[in-house]
């Protein structure tokens, strides 16, 4: 549903003259000053930096969670700019999938409703379909047999996975992960991170990771790096 | 720890805003009801002494002999009668509060307006007031009374009275003394009295009148206490819930202080002085609200009613005192479970995240109770329904509603999120996964979830047992009074019949749907109470038909009689069934046996009977049916006239007074608890804000994952409004049930013929009522809720 809506787009996101700027006067802060990047499809992008560099409102800006103070975004040929709060939301529920740090999934809700739960957003039946794809995405992931817990009874690791597994059920143009190790030790953090690389090697999935750690950037195909609002390089 | 208890209220301030508004409407409660009261008192005790200025003292109550003895000796008597008062043209009303007025200057008490006081009989002097209103004129004359007791009087003067001895108008004491009944409140004498005669003097008599009026007062005024409880009983668990919810989301401060070396002694001194200084600042507020509102609503009512006893609102101090310090006290109450749970907390808290989320519901031992308590309490209902003394058994009912209530509080974090999955699984159909969610998160906080639930079940259950329970008795109360009453209006004659024209005309009058001549005869009974000599008796035989709203035939040898007319010639009239007498008309006699009832009117023979009697009967008395929405009041006054001789009873009037009675009560007693049902809905309000600033996270992933802010208003109002649906259905099952407990037991022994009745429409209005509610109540938590972008909620802590 998404990939073959902007066939002749290379990028799956691409950015123009961001700059974010929170606050007036005195207590101005330039979280992004002029920033211009393009996100390749089907690729695992990392983007890297202290904390305080403005990386995480890049990726906020980028899947549409935020709206930059000027510049342009266009995330899967779409530009943000002109789309109101709910065709905005409704643009990251078919487009854009996300895994974070902490708090990322419901606790009210069991692992398996959790990633059924995107879908559910958008209305859609739940098929047979869905429902085999969802398991398919979970086996691999290696949480098939804890669909029926709460979040509160799994590991850590555990958590992530299903996040990421909720992350993929919809297909999304781009998956953004925001330290999707920062809470894990680094036997699970490689774990993790290599569930990730695979999404893009087997799935062909485009994924965009906000990581401090250049240990976890390393997973990357590509690494942008950002300090003090700007971009600084980029490496392959 | 002054600095944080001080920061904490400052920041934490609107967060405790159920809880102010709670305390407040507890508080303020109890004022106004004080406001009231003294306002009353203060309007009943202006010029009471006014009649006593020139007596040397007074008896209350005194017999008719001692009336006689001190009337004699130059005293004088305050006295009222209920009779009817009429121009030579309309009706003024069929129960006119009569007084009387004395012809003797010293025991004039009354204010004079205009004109003069009367010299003799055949004068009367007329509130100015009620002249006023009912259009009448110094020189106007008014017939007072009815039959051949009525006298004629002429309006000579206008006057002023206290509220206490008011009535629209006075006449002389000796034209009162031919009436039936009239009632002397005290004789006053002009010397000293007698000590057998329980004589008092004027200072002792006033003091004790005093004192029994405040009595009388402070009965309604400590019923309408109950409610203020109740409202502070809701209070209790609104607070301990806000508590309970803001203490959970700042566990991170509290143990962050902790980990910089406070003692637990010092954290808890510390959020129980937060508790109180809350309690205190909300019940201050409470006291200045319910000042203004009592004072607003005395104004008003001074305003709008002038003839309503009301003087100037002087509050209490010891009501004052006690409204603050129920205030206070309620809050450190409520505080005291909430705060305990902090002694549990470790330094190390600080240092894990927070879930904001609490899976572990009640306890096996709090369930078991709330088991024992829901059947144990069913049990004694039961118990109670089969109990013979309905006094007795109304005890018994009350426990055995208390334990089920208690139990099913006990039950709530079981029951109660249950329910709302329950009911949340149906609205998914039609609202999708907004319903789903919303139901979800019921059931992420078992005990938050059903302490919301529990305040508005205490308002919901009161008021539909009230109502049902109402229901049931009102149906009974008014069957009754329409088996006693079932003649809507009638002309009674006593000692001549009525002319033939009588019912002709009547059919005339507008709100008039038919009248009937009733036939009779003026028959004589002599027995060994009259000492033999024959007494007069009006008699009739009621036509069959519909005319009355039940078919009135007598049975042939019968004859129903009221025990006022049976007194005439029995020894105990309410004894008398069965008894024989024999009618004489003329020289024909009839024998009859005695049914002896609350009737209105003459005595009611069978038509066979009174052919016995005389082959010639007449009419002695017109039965009217007026039309159903007549105002019997109106109606009962144009029939009247047609015949100023006859006795009028309007029995329609008097059912629909009931009616008015019942529902005037009804009503006060819902308006009353609503003040609880919207210390609940507040309750709700603040659960659902405080939950939205725990779940700012949770919000924000909902959003970055495709939930619409339309959806998310939609998940936070279906929340509210399973809550308070739940809440209500459960509320109406026990006040439904609980009702049907007290009916019962009060069937059979004090309402002989009533039935259970359920007022289903009412009841359903209830719980629509408590849905919207839940609706409104969620709309400023759903606004905050959906200010915060996805960006910013995500960086929530």
């Amino acid at each position: 549903m998404t990939q073959t809506s902007v066939p002749t787009m290379t990028a799956a996101a691409r950015a123009v003259g961001l700059t974010k700027t929170y606050g007036k006067g005195a207590t101005e802060v330039h979280a992004l000053r002029g920033v211009d990047l393009e996100i390749r499809r089907g690729a695992f992008t990392a983007i890297m930096g202290p904390s305080g560099s403005g990386k995480s409102t890049l990726m906020h800006c980028l899947a549409g969670l935020d709206r930059p103070t000027s510049g342009e975004v266009a995330v899967a040929g779409q530009p943000l700019e002109n789309l109101n709060d709910d065709q905005l939301t409704i643009f990251r529920r078919e487009n854009v999938g996300f895994v974070f740090q902490a708090f990322n999934l419901l606790p009210m809700l069991t692992a398996g409703q959790n990633i059924q739960l995107p879908l559910e957003l958008a209305g859609k039946r739940v098929t047979d379909e869905t429902r085999a794809r969802a398991q398919m995405i979970a086996d691999t992931l290696g949480i098939g047999q804890r669909l029926g817990h709460k979040p509160s009874e799994l590991s850590g690791g555990q958590q992530q996975r299903v996040a990421i597994a909720r992350a993929l059920v919809t297909q999304p143009a781009i998956l953004f992960a925001d330290e999707p190790t920062g809470n894990l030790d680094s036997e699970t953090s490689a774990e993790v991170l290599d569930h990730l690389r695979r999404s893009v090697r087997e799935l062909g999935q485009t994924v965009v990771m906000v990581t401090h750690e250049a240990s976890a950037a390393a997973y990357a195909d590509e690494v942008v790096t950002v300090k003090d609002g700007i971009i600084e390089g980029v490496t392959r | 720890m002054r600095t944080v208890l001080f920061a904490s209220l400052r920041t934490y301030a609107r967060r405790y805003a159920a809880a102010v508004v709670a305390v407040v409407a507890a508080v303020a409660l109890i004022v106004v009801t004080n406001a009231l009261t003294s306002a009353t008192k203060s309007g009943l005790f202006a010029g009471i002494d006014a009649p006593f200025r020139n007596a040397a003292g007074a008896v209350d109550l005194p017999s008719d002999e001692v009336t006689e003895k001190y009337v004699d000796e130059g005293g004088w008597v305050l006295a009222m009668s209920m009779q009817p008062v009429r121009t030579d043209t309309t009706m003024l009303g069929q129960d006119i509060m009569v007084g009387a007025v004395a012809t003797e200057k010293r025991w004039q008490w009354q204010d004079l307006e205009k004109g003069r006081f009367p010299t003799k009989a055949g004068e009367s002097v007329v509130d100015a007031n009620a002249a006023k209103t009912n259009e009448v004129a110094i020189g106007d004359t008014l017939k007072v009374g009815s039959g051949p007791s009525a006298i004629e009087t002429t309006v000579v003067g206008l006057v002023d009275a206290p509220a206490m001895w008011s009535s629209p108008i006075y006449v002389t004491w000796p034209e009162m003394q031919g009436w039936k009944d009239q009632y002397v409140q005290a004789v006053m004498t002009a010397g000293t009295g007698d000590e057998a005669d329980t004589w008092l003097d004027t200072d002792d008599y006033l003091t004790e009148l005093q004192t029994q009026l405040n009595q009388e007062v402070n009965v309604v005024a400590y019923m309408v206490l109950i409610f203020a409880f109740i409202a502070l009983f809701v209070s209790v668990l609104v607070i301990t819930n806000t508590f309970s919810i803001l203490f959970a989301q700042r566990m991170r401060d509290f143990a962050l202080l902790r980990a910089m070396g406070a003692t637990k002694r010092q954290v808890l001194r510390s959020v129980r002085r937060e508790a109180l200084a809350l309690g205190l600042i909300a019940s201050a507020l409470g006291l200045v609200v319910g000042t203004l509102l009592g004072w607003g609503i005395v104004a008003l009512v001074r305003q709008f009613a002038e003839t309503a006893p009301l003087g100037e609102v002087a509050l209490e101090w010891p009501w004052l005192v006690s409204a603050f310090v129920l205030g206070t006290l309620t809050t450190l109450v409520a505080s005291w479970l909430p705060t305990r749970r902090l002694m549990r907390l470790s330094p190390l808290a600080a240092l894990r995240p927070q879930e904001g989320f609490d899976v572990r519901g009640a306890g096996m031992l709090r369930l078991g109770l709330g088991m024992l308590g829901v059947l144990a309490g069913i049990a004694i209902i039961f118990v109670a329904v089969a109990w013979d003394d309905a006094q007795t058994g109304m005890l018994i009912v009350l426990a055995g509603c208390a334990a089920t209530f208690l139990g099913v509080l006990f039950l709530g974090p079981a029951l109660v999120p249950g329910l709302v999955r329950l009911a949340g699984a149906a609205l998914a159909k039609v609202a999708g996964s907004p319903a789903k969610l919303a139901a979800a998160n019921a059931g992420r906080n078992p005990k938050r979830t059903a302490a919301t639930a529990a305040s508005l079940l205490v308002g919901v259950t009161l008021t539909t047992g009230v109502l049902t329970g109402m229901n049931t008795i009102r149906a009974a109360m008014l069957d009754e009074m329409a088996e006693q009453h079932p003649i809507d209006i009638a002309l009674q004659a006593e000692s001549q019949p009525l002319a033939d024209s009588v019912a002709g005309d009547a059919k005339a009058v507008p709100g008039v749907a038919d009248a009937a001549a009733v036939p009779g005869a003026l028959a004589t009974v002599s027995s060994a109470e009259t000492e033999g000599k024959p007494v007069p008796l009006p008699v009739v035989a009621p036509p069959a038909g519909d005319i009355a709203l039940e078919d009135l035939s007598v049975k042939p040898g019968t004859m129903v009689i009221s025990p006022v007319a049976a007194s005439a010639f029995v020894e105990d009239s309410f004894e008398a069934s069965g008894e024989k007498v024999e009618l004489v008309v003329g020289d024909r006699t009839a024998t009859v046996t005695l049914d002896v009832r609350e009737i209105d009117g003459a005595p009611q023979i069978s038509a066979e009977t009174l052919r016995d009697l005389t082959d010639d009967p007449q009419t002695y008395a017109v039965w009217v049916r007026a039309d159903a929405g007549a105002d019997p009041e109106d109606v009962a006054g144009a029939v009247g006239v047609l015949a100023p001789d006859a006795e009028l009873i309007n029995g329609k009037g008097q059912r629909a007074w009931v009616e008015l009675q019942l529902d005037v009560f009804t009503w006060a007693v819902i308006g009353l608890l609503a003040i609880s049902v919207l210390i609940a809905l507040a309750g709700i309000a603040n659960t659902l804000g405080l939950s939205v600033l725990e779940r700012g996270r949770e919000h924000a992933l909902l959003r970055a994952l495709g939930l619409t802010k339309r959806q998310l208003r939609r998940t936070l109002a279906a929340e509210a409004v399973l809550l308070s649906a739940v809440a209500a259905v459960v509320g109406t099952a026990l006040g439904v049930f609980f009702a049907w407990g007290g009916s019962e037991v009060l069937i059979g022994d004090m309402l002989p013929d009533a039935r259970f009745d359920p007022p289903v429409l009412q009841l359903i209005g209830v719980v629509v009522i408590a849905g919207i509610a839940g609706l409104v109540s969620c709309v400023a938590p759903s606004k905050r809720a959906t200010k915060v972008s996805p960006a910013e909620g995500l960086a929530l802590d």
